[in-house]
């Protein structure tokens, strides 16, 4: 269960990027946020992840106060929500099954299971003959769908996908969007912010609108509106 | 310790794998320490120059040819005492005559001459070699009592006087100067090797912000950094003990020339090998260390 109370976001005086939203998210919930570009898409992101403090109001994420989260706990916090970007954030140098394995490395799992866990990982998303390729090596659909593994890796409660297919074409938007709702499928909550109008349409999930960092449509299943 | 081997492979494969990077470091480390090698070995060698002339700079007394033993062996026993002094020689009559002739067997006219005079016209001689040369002085002064004016028949230090002065004069000012040009350069060493390892570092800014999000934890981030730090710092000064084994090589044949002692770079860096690329591993290790914890600093910041 994700707790949203009353947060407001202020960078400086004239930019407000989140204006008093508060809103609930169930578990197993598949939660499109839309809203066009400046909205307060991404800072909501960042907020959930602790890339950013709130200035005002409060977010829970299970039994995690995020908002009060101690510097030392936020590598904890990041290993329980699977975060995935627009440009995919791939470690350039590593392949894409060490880029896999380091979210599992990082976190202290060892070598015997990791060994396991990052060849399924690639199967589910369909790159395991690529386990040696480098990101520059891929498509922007493939190196999103590492990204995907990457999340996937600590098996988490959340995932986090924002613009997921701000950078991909028609073909590669789909796949990407059928592995999100077959990961939701198992139980995982997936908060999707983007804007793509045929995605959210698609789906006939729930639908938050964000327009000038406050909420002002929040439909159980709904469509893009904007 | 299964996070440290991580690290350590973290390490080893990004210095691998940004190798022209890691060249270029290392490349800028041992430009600076070589810099820095020659500046030390300019000092070693004008210090050796200075107590080489030094060495060769000394007062003879020369008593007068009927100077009585006891009168020499007392005035001896006197300089002796002073705590300036390093050391006494003191050259008999026979032996004196022995020197002069030794050193005149080419000059027919002077031994003749001798021969004319008959017996043994010299008196003994008392060499003395002080600390510094400014100490000369005060020998010569206590030398000026009256009870020695018909025993002392000549000091030849007056001759040398202006030497010592000067020479006194240039070693304190290249001293003065070295001192000054090696923080000089300590300073410019230390802002190339901050700079270059902070903009390797800015570099990976991207992938420090990365790995922050997949939930690597401050020790993961700057434990490869670190672990870089100390292996290219050991391969620069690596590198340097090479390239200067063989300059010094080279530079100690002209050496040979000019220090008849038998002086070489080489002997000096063998014999203090832990002091020399000791004190620049930690030198070195502090400055990587020190500048990747800083350039590290704010992208770790949550």
């Amino acid at each position: 269960m994700i707790k949203i109370q009353g947060v407001t976001k202020v960078y400086t005086a004239n930019s407000i990027a989140l204006r008093d939203i508060s809103v609930n998210i169930a578990a197993g919930e598949f939660v499109s946020v839309i809203g066009q570009s400046g909205s307060g898409k991404t800072t909501l992101a960042k907020l959930l992840i602790a890339e950013e403090r709130p200035t005002r109001g409060s977010i829970h994420i299970g039994d995690w106060n995020v908002t009060n989260i101690s510097p030392n706990e936020i590598p904890y916090l990041r290993r329980q929500i699977g975060v995935i970007f627009q440009d995919y954030k791939l470690l350039p140098k590593k392949t894409i099954y060490e880029n896999v394995a380091f979210a599992l490395e990082v976190a202290g799992e060892n070598g015997h299971r990791i060994d396991q866990v990052v060849p399924q990982l690639l199967e589910i998303v369909g790159l395991a003959k690529k386990h040696d390729r480098y990101p520059f090596q891929l498509s922007g659909g493939e190196q999103q769908r590492v990204a995907i593994a990457r999340s996937l890796a600590h098996r988490p409660k959340i995932i986090v996908a924002d613009e997921p297919t701000g950078n991909l074409d028609t073909i590669n938007t789909e796949e990407i969007i059928q592995i999100l709702k077959k990961i939701n499928e198992f139980g995982t909550t997936i908060i999707l912010l983007t804007h793509n109008r045929e995605v959210v349409n698609s789906l006939r999930r729930r639908v938050i609108t964000l327009h000038g960092g406050e909420i002002i449509l929040d439909q159980s299943e709904g469509k893009y509106v904007l | 310790m299964v996070a440290f081997w991580r690290v350590l492979r973290f390490a080893f494969q990004d210095l691998g794998r940004n190798f022209s990077m890691s060249f270029m470091t290392v490349f800028i480390l041992v430009l600076m320490l070589l810099s820095f090698n020659a500046l030390w070995s300019v000092d070693i060698l004008t210090r050796q120059a200075v107590s080489t002339v030094k060495d060769q700079i000394n007062v003879s007394i020369y008593f007068s040819a009927d100077a009585k033993n006891k009168a020499v062996e007392d005035t001896r026993s006197y300089l002796a005492g002073f705590p300036e002094v390093v050391q006494v020689d003191l050259r008999s009559r026979e032996e004196v005559l022995r020197l002069f002739r030794e050193r005149h067997s080419l000059s027919t006219e002077v031994l003749s001459a001798l021969d004319e005079l008959g017996g043994n016209p010299f008196g003994p001689t008392i060499i003395v070699k002080t600390k510094e040369p400014g100490d000369y002085k005060k020998i010569v002064e206590a030398l000026n009592a009256p009870e020695y004016k018909g025993l002392i028949e000549a000091k030849s230090f007056d001759e040398h006087s202006d030497a010592i002065d000067k020479i006194q004069n240039i070693t304190n000012r290249i001293e003065g100067a070295g001192m000054g040009l090696t923080i000089l350069f300590a300073l410019i060493s230390f802002l190339v090797i901050f700079n270059t390892i902070r903009v390797a570092i800015n570099s990976q800014r991207f992938e420090i912000g990365i790995k922050r999000l997949v939930g690597a934890s401050n020790w993961f981030i700057r434990g490869p950094y670190l672990i870089e730090s100390v292996v290219l710092t050991l391969a620069s000064v690596g590198v340097t003990a090479i390239i200067l084994k063989f300059a010094l090589k080279w530079v100690d044949r002209y050496l040979s020339v000019v220090f008849s002692d038998g002086f070489s770079l080489t002997n000096y860096y063998n014999s203090h090998i832990l002091y020399v690329f000791g004190v620049q591993i930690l030198a070195v290790l502090v400055l990587t260390i020190m500048s990747s914890t800083l350039a590290m600093r704010r992208q770790l910041k949550v």
